[in-house]
């Protein structure tokens, strides 16, 4: 390895032995240098050229000269990204109008105005301070009655604000927090609001997302990590033994006819083997990919073993946060990202996906099929519950343990009598108390642990269980 | 009591469509400003304030709205202030009175959108200043106006209703013997029966039960109650630390209740009552379904409390971001704080009214002892 010995001879000496391998390539690779012709000024005049090659390589590999590639190309992106957000954005008052009904108030209308004109006439600082009120009214209205009965122009008034409200935070000169922070408010938008002019808070959380990463090279192929061996807190994985269990039938890319005349029509569970095991998201996902498409996203998080338990809460954080509280450092509460519709909010995973061909024997439209996200450490927990619609769950990531009760057993499944949770039972299925709840050992179900690739059919109303093995991602398909 | 003695009202908070808040000047009112209601000194009242727009109701029987909604009118004894519905009662043609249904917007101009005759109360001069205030009980107390509906909702005679306030989605009523009841949606335990559940008809809250209350109050989500002896019970939701106890939201910023002064410099780490290092519940109160007894500082007795959308005035608590709390600053607090303005000015607050972002406060001189 030839060493640079520069600075202890004389300069009129340098060998190109002494110059360094890199050195070398930039002088062999650049056309208008074939003369090594060293002296003092040609000495100069490489260098000047070998640091500006040098930075030009280093701003595409990770070199400890960083610094200097953020802040110059940072404040370029940051500018290309400001400037593909125009692009997007309405620049009329026409344009930035919403159609809302009779329920929004006069005073709202106002101020919705008041906050498109503020915008379109650059006072961000206004802008931010309408929006926030937008943002606060509309909020309460969300949180008035129950969330189905909420009325959607109440949504549009929020998302309008999220909107605005992203955008503004964002103009240059942006920073790394400030762009976070308009992400955050798009996604605030994407989970409680509805989709306003166009789905442009997609277009505008895709845009921001890309800004955010710009920084990153993403990492191609396999992950270094394989899914489901992360090792665990503890390696005490109550496995059941469901070989003393009655298992679920397995099948093996039924055909349409078959399926409905034997499982969906007379309600019976079956795991489809050959379905989806040659989806994209059965060799694409691991940590490393979750959190690069999706790191910096807002998402809902359950917190505490499970939903039935007076310490359970829901709450927001990135989906970064949440892998390195819950999933990466020894996590002291369960926390999962449970029940989303997290392809919907990043149209990105979608393409990772498909929906099951049976989903076509249904009644209602594909539109309508409602597709959750359930990501996870090992041990998260969802209680014995029955759901209105039919569901394929897919597996992605990890093993589950899932039991399966029919709705003829419901009585001896001892249904919670309250509104909220009707649907669900009182009984913890793996430490039944069996004094209180008696008639539950007697009742016959059917079990399986389900492994990557596979997609567990739950009939409607079917009763079922589920407990992550692994570090789990699964994805359910809610169809009628 | 001085009677001759007027006082004068201060408002502080939300104010961002020009509704009369003190100087009235830019979108909040951080410290409490006396009111220069428009036409001069109003003898007002009462104060019924929605979240757009603001309703004085002067001795006069002149009604004046103030904020997105603007008009006069003559001849009320009672106003109530919804977004949806401003509602008057009117000295109607004979002897009785008429409830009347505006649409804010319409600066009661015209008709209104409904009108009904109503009974007087059964005791009491039709004309009493107790009347006013009654709103949204009428003052036959056989039923109350709701915003949404429909509009005019009998009560059954045997609750005797003294006091009826309305929150977001729930009802809490007064009776004559001092029994509080609730009914509406509880998926914040706003109703106080130790359930998310909720009640479609008035139900007695057990909880409560024995105790005399004197005042009751609704805000968004969450209820307050005064009892005869000057105890405040309070229950609901707690997501801005309306409830006076420690919120979640606020130990995040590393802003809530102070075990130790000096919170602030601190800056790192605030697990607040964490403890959650060895497993004990950190002891945040997102909802609290039962009555809860709100401890202020030992000695004060409660005469009045009111509540607005995410806060509380009795002389406390809660979402400050409008300045709705009038200390000054846009802070939520989860604990009680007494507003260092009147005690300042040497005035003593008589009665307290909020709106949905807002606070009223009517305050006379102290007497010179």
């Amino acid at each position: 390895m030839p060493s640079s010995r520069g600075s202890s001879q004389p300069r009129d000496q340098t060998h190109v032995s002494d110059i360094s391998r890199l050195g070398r390539w930039v002088l062999s690779t650049s056309a208008t240098w074939e003369a090594i012709y060293i002296d003092i000024d040609g000495l100069v005049l490489y260098i000047y050229i070998f640091i500006y090659m040098y930075i030009f390589v280093c701003s595409y590999t990770y070199f400890p000269l960083a610094p200097i590639r953020l802040s110059c190309l940072a404040r370029w992106r940051a500018q290309h990204a400001w400037e593909t957000l125009q692009a997007l954005l309405p620049h009329t008052k026409e344009e930035l109008k919403l159609e809302l009904g009779e329920k929004v108030e006069g005073s709202v209308l106002m101020l919705l105005q008041e906050a498109a004109d503020l915008f379109l006439g650059g006072q961000r600082r206004e802008c931010l301070q309408t929006c926030e009120v937008l943002l606060d009214y509309s909020w309460e209205k969300l949180n008035t009655g129950p969330w189905q009965d909420v009325d959607k122009d109440w949504r549009r008034v929020y998302a309008f604000g999220c909107l605005l409200k992203a955008v503004c935070l964002c103009e240059p000169p942006g920073d790394a927090t400030s762009v976070a922070a308009a992400l955050k408010a798009c996604d605030m938008g994407l989970l409680m609001g509805a989709a306003i002019l166009g789905d442009i808070l997609l277009k505008v959380a895709a845009v921001l997302q890309k800004h955010l990463l710009s920084g990153k090279r993403p990492a191609p192929g396999p992950s270094q990590e394989p899914p489901g061996t992360k090792k665990a807190r503890n390696d005490h994985v109550p496995i059941p033994d469901v070989t003393t269990e009655r298992t679920v039938p397995r099948l093996h890319c039924p055909s349409l006819q078959y399926f409905k005349k034997h499982f969906l029509v007379p309600g019976r569970p079956v795991i489809l083997e050959g379905v989806a095991n040659h989806w994209p998201c059965m060799k694409k996902w691991s940590l490393e990919y979750i959190q690069e498409v999706a790191g910096c996203r807002t998402v809902p998080v359950e917190v505490g073993s499970r939903y039935t338990d007076e310490e359970w809460s829901q709450t927001l954080m990135t989906v970064n946060e949440f892998i390195s509280k819950y999933i990466r450092e020894e996590p002291k509460d369960i926390g999962y990202l449970a029940q989303h519709q997290l392809f919907d909010q990043i149209p990105e995973l979608k393409q990772d996906i498909s929906i099951p061909d049976y989903c076509c024997l249904g009644d209602g439209e594909e539109e309508e099929i409602t597709i959750n996200a359930w990501f996870g450490p090992q041990g998260t927990v969802s209680p014995l519950h029955q759901d209105p619609q039919q569901n394929f769950l897919a597996q992605v990531m990890g093993r589950k343990y899932i039991r399966l009760y029919s709705p003829q057993e419901s009585e001896a499944l001892y249904p919670h009598d309250t509104h909220l949770l009707h649907n669900t039972s009182q009984v913890d299925v793996e430490n039944p108390d069996l004094e209180k709840f008696p008639r539950f050992a007697e009742a016959p179900f059917l079990s399986c642990v389900l492994s990557p690739g596979e997609v567990l059919f739950i009939p409607v109303k079917h009763w079922h269980y589920v407990r992550a093995l692994d570090l789990s991602f699964s994805v359910s398909f809610w169809w009628s | 009591m001085d009677e001759e003695r007027r006082g004068t009202w201060f408002g502080f908070g939300f104010c961002g469509f020009g509704q009369a808040l003190g100087s009235g000047l830019g979108r909040q009112v951080h410290s409490p400003e006396p009111l220069r209601t428009p036409g001069g000194s109003l003898d007002v009242c009462r104060v019924s304030a929605s979240w757009s727009y603001t309703a004085f109701v002067t001795r006069g029987g002149r009604v004046q709205l103030s904020g997105a909604a603007g008009g006069t009118a003559d001849g009320c004894t009672d106003a109530w202030a919804s977004e949806e519905l401003l509602v008057l009662l009117r000295a109607g043609p004979g002897a009785g009175a008429e409830l009347q249904a505006w649409a804010p917007g319409s600066a009661m101009r015209g008709d209104p959108l409904w009108s009904q005759a109503v009974q007087e109360a059964e005791h009491g001069p039709s004309r009493d200043e107790t009347q006013a205030g009654l709103l949204p009980l009428l003052p036959c107390a056989r039923a109350y106006v709701s915003p949404r509906p429909p509009f005019y909702r009998p009560l059954a005679p045997t609750l005797r209703a003294r006091r009826l306030e309305l929150g977001a989605e729930h009802a809490l009523l007064l009776d004559a013997a001092g029994q509080v009841f609730s009914w509406g949606a509880g998926r914040h335990g706003q109703l106080g029966h130790g359930t998310l559940e909720a009640e479609p008809e008035p139900r007695l809250l057990e909880a409560l039960q024995g105790l005399r209350m004197a005042e009751v109050a609704a805000g968004g989500w969450h209820s307050v109650c005064l009892s005869e002896t000057g105890d405040i019970y309070i229950w609901g939701w707690n997501e801005s630390g309306q409830l006076a106890l420690p919120t979640k939201s606020l130990a995040e910023d590393g802003k809530t209740t102070a075990e130790a002064s000096g919170l602030e410099e601190d800056g790192s780490e605030v697990k607040r009552g964490s403890a959650g290092e060895d497993g004990a519940p950190a002891p945040f109160i997102a909802v609290q379904p039962f009555p809860a007894l709100l401890d202020l500082s030992p000695g004060s007795e409660a005469v009045k409390v009111s509540c607005g959308s995410r806060h509380t005035a009795v002389l406390t608590s809660e979402w400050g971001k409008y300045g709705q709390l009038g200390h000054k600053d846009t802070t939520t607090l989860d604990r009680p704080c007494r507003v260092e303005y009147f005690v300042d000015k040497q005035l003593q607050v008589r009665t307290v009214s909020c709106g949905p972002w807002n606070t009223y406060v009517y305050a006379v001189e102290k007497e010179k002892s």
